[in-house]
């Protein structure tokens, strides 16, 4: 793409934010993967004395023990981003396939059932069900992404659900059957692309709401626990000594809200392309 | 092949009680409410049979003594058939309200809830309160400056209140606030009016900066629309009064989708103010929720889950009501 063509690209709404925003993922996401390449200190060795301040030696300073925050906080984006990537991508699939299954089934039963499961499920807030679910299944990064495939598939159920009843009494589908496709056709070439479209645009709002859920279950205790590298994690641990050493909660909480915002202004340019200003 | 979505009874003719068809209608989300209010028990239920292998041997440990694994068997239902479990527990629950007794003080369940409660509710009020009266002003002002920067700056910035973490931010106006500047106490509650506040200005605060950006953002596109609509014509042409336009013209009409997400968000916050609670040091219900948590306190767990899902249920429904009564072309 010529320098000319990207100028005009930009000059479309939106899109200067969301290339505002992805330069802001792709950032974070290399910092995440070139830090524990190529970065001396690993995230648990004892580099330095404790509470050193930010200088030439270490860059964001060291801990409480003695550890390198920068190491530990490039560290944490994997951690970080791949268990929210999991919690998203895993619901998305699954509560997609149901929805669509629910909009276009006959049977009254079948959907009666599951969608009162959906509301059942729905009327919970994510994060108490989740904290709830963790006295059952123990406090872990793994038993997160466990809780979010049980329990957040039902948003995206009832968003495709509501997508796939639209979808399936338009023209082009009634068109479908009338050429003699099968069923199964129909669903994965007409139905599934349109009612993805919708929780694909769901599923990336979502992304931050479990990126800031698994965040603050690590902060709680309840998800990432210590001495694992995490930002949830290394705030909850820094909080005792933010007076004198703030540092150590500033600079994974820095990170935290880079990431999260960064997908916010993808979301926020999305919609302005749409006209939704 | 499809299957419409059931649509309620409308009115078909001038002639009907305009009041019976509100009644019905009530009612009819009323039952689904319960119908509602029915599954969150069964998933409260099912909540403690989720834990891989016996409840009562892994709260116990492998070295504990089986007669003392048989006695927390008993004393969480679990001797029992399922299906008579399920009995029991609905029973006991619905019948009685009792929830069981606390694994980790010898206090029932339901006592414990509601000494929390009010904590958490006076929390979330106040968050509430605040964010209502920056909202409203902050959509009304930037829906009618017909400014495109002024909009680009009130989507970017809501944008980012929305993202930010509330724990973090929290942390930081403790750091402000109550370190440097002394305004908010650190820790502590009293639990009677005028007192509280003092204690809960700064996590309302941070709590109302995420729902104030949420709801002046669907409140700004409503009455982005509503300006659009032929009334509000109607309403500048005939010379309205000032205020009278304001609230019946633009505001009144707008405001039913922020109210439905207004109640919706209140059963959200229910889960963010675990983290704001925690952070605070707040005696409110999500402070007790962690600690049985952590003490595996199931009946505990299991008794608070279940409240919380109740008051979604029923936030949900009067958010639909309000919503109905503010506007009647809304349907629910």
């Amino acid at each position: 793409m010529s320098f000319a063509k990207f100028r005009r690209w930009m000059d479309e709404p939106g899109n200067s934010v969301i290339f505002t925003g992805t330069t802001m993922f792709v950032m974070i996401v290399l910092a995440g993967i070139l830090v524990p390449l190529f970065y001396s200190f690993g995230p648990l060795d004892f580099v330095g004395e404790p509470f050193e301040r930010p200088g030439a030696e270490f860059l964001f300073g060291t801990d409480q023990l003695g550890r390198d925050i920068f190491s530990r906080t490039f560290h944490s984006v994997y951690r970080d981003l791949g268990v929210a990537f999991l919690g998203v991508s895993i619901p998305f699939v699954v509560g997609t396939v149901i929805g669509i299954i629910l909009g276009i089934s006959k049977s009254k039963k079948l959907i009666g059932l599951i969608s009162s499961i959906i509301d059942g499920i729905n009327a919970f807030p994510l994060l108490i069900l989740a904290v709830a679910l963790i006295a059952f299944l123990g406090p872990g990064l793994d038993s997160v992404i466990i809780i979010l495939a049980l329990t957040n598939w039902a948003r995206y159920a009832r968003i495709a659900r509501t997508k796939a009843v639209v979808v399936s009494q338009q023209n082009y589908i009634e068109a479908a059957y009338t050429l003699g496709y099968p069923k199964r056709r129909i669903i994965r070439k007409h139905v599934g692309p349109n009612v993805s479209s919708e929780t694909i645009a769901y599923a990336l709002s979502d992304f931050i709401l479990v990126i800031l859920l698994v965040a603050g279950l690590s902060f709680l205790g309840l998800a990432a626990t210590p001495p694992t590298a995490e930002w949830g994690a290394m705030i909850s641990e820094g909080r005792a000594y933010i007076l004198n050493a703030p540092w150590i909660t500033l600079f994974p909480g820095a990170a935290l809200c880079w990431s999260a915002v960064s997908l916010a202004f993808i979301v926020e340019g999305l919609s302005r392309r749409e006209g939704r200003v | 092949m499809t299957e419409v979505a059931p649509q309620v009874a409308q009115p078909k003719e001038k002639g009907v009680d305009n009041r019976k068809v509100f009644a019905f209608r009530v009612l009819i989300r009323f039952i689904r409410s319960i119908a509602v209010a029915f599954w969150v028990t069964v998933i409260a239920f099912t909540l403690i049979r989720l834990a891989p292998g016996d409840p009562a041997q892994s709260r116990l440990g492998p070295s504990a003594e089986p007669e003392a694994v048989e006695a927390l068997r008993k004393q969480l239902g679990l001797d029992v058939h399922p299906v008579q479990q399920f009995f029991n527990f609905f029973r006991d629950l619905i019948l009685n309200g009792n929830m069981g007794v606390s694994l980790q003080f010898d206090r029932e369940v339901t006592d414990l809830i509601f000494t929390a409660l009010p904590v958490t509710l006076w929390l979330i009020g106040f968050s509430v309160i605040i964010s209502i009266f920056i909202a409203i002003p902050l959509a009304l002002f930037v829906a009618t400056s017909n400014n495109v920067f002024v909009a680009y700056l009130f989507r970017s910035s809501t944008a980012i209140a929305i993202a930010l973490p509330n724990f973090f931010v929290a942390l930081i106006g403790i750091l402000i606030f109550s370190i440097r500047y002394n305004w908010a106490p650190l820790l502590g509650y009293v639990p009677s009016f005028p007192e509280n506040l003092r204690f809960l200005w700064l996590p309302a605060v941070v709590n109302a900066t995420t729902l104030v950006a949420i709801l002046s953002r669907v409140l700004y596109s409503s009455i982005f629309d509503t300006l659009r609509e032929e009334f509000v014509e109607t309403g500048v042409i005939r010379g309205i009064g000032r205020i009278r336009f304001l609230w019946f013209y633009i505001l009144k009409p707008s405001l039913s989708p922020t109210v439905v997400l207004l109640s919706y968000i209140m059963g959200v916050m229910l889960g963010t103010t675990v983290i704001m609670e925690s952070v605070f040091a707040l005696p409110g219900i999500g402070t007790e929720l962690i600690n049985a948590v952590l003490a595996r306190d199931y009946p505990t767990v299991q008794g608070i889950t279940f409240i919380f899902g109740v008051i979604v249920v029923f936030f949900s429904f009067f958010g639909d009501l309000l919503a109905y009564w503010l506007d009647r072309r809304v349907k629910f």
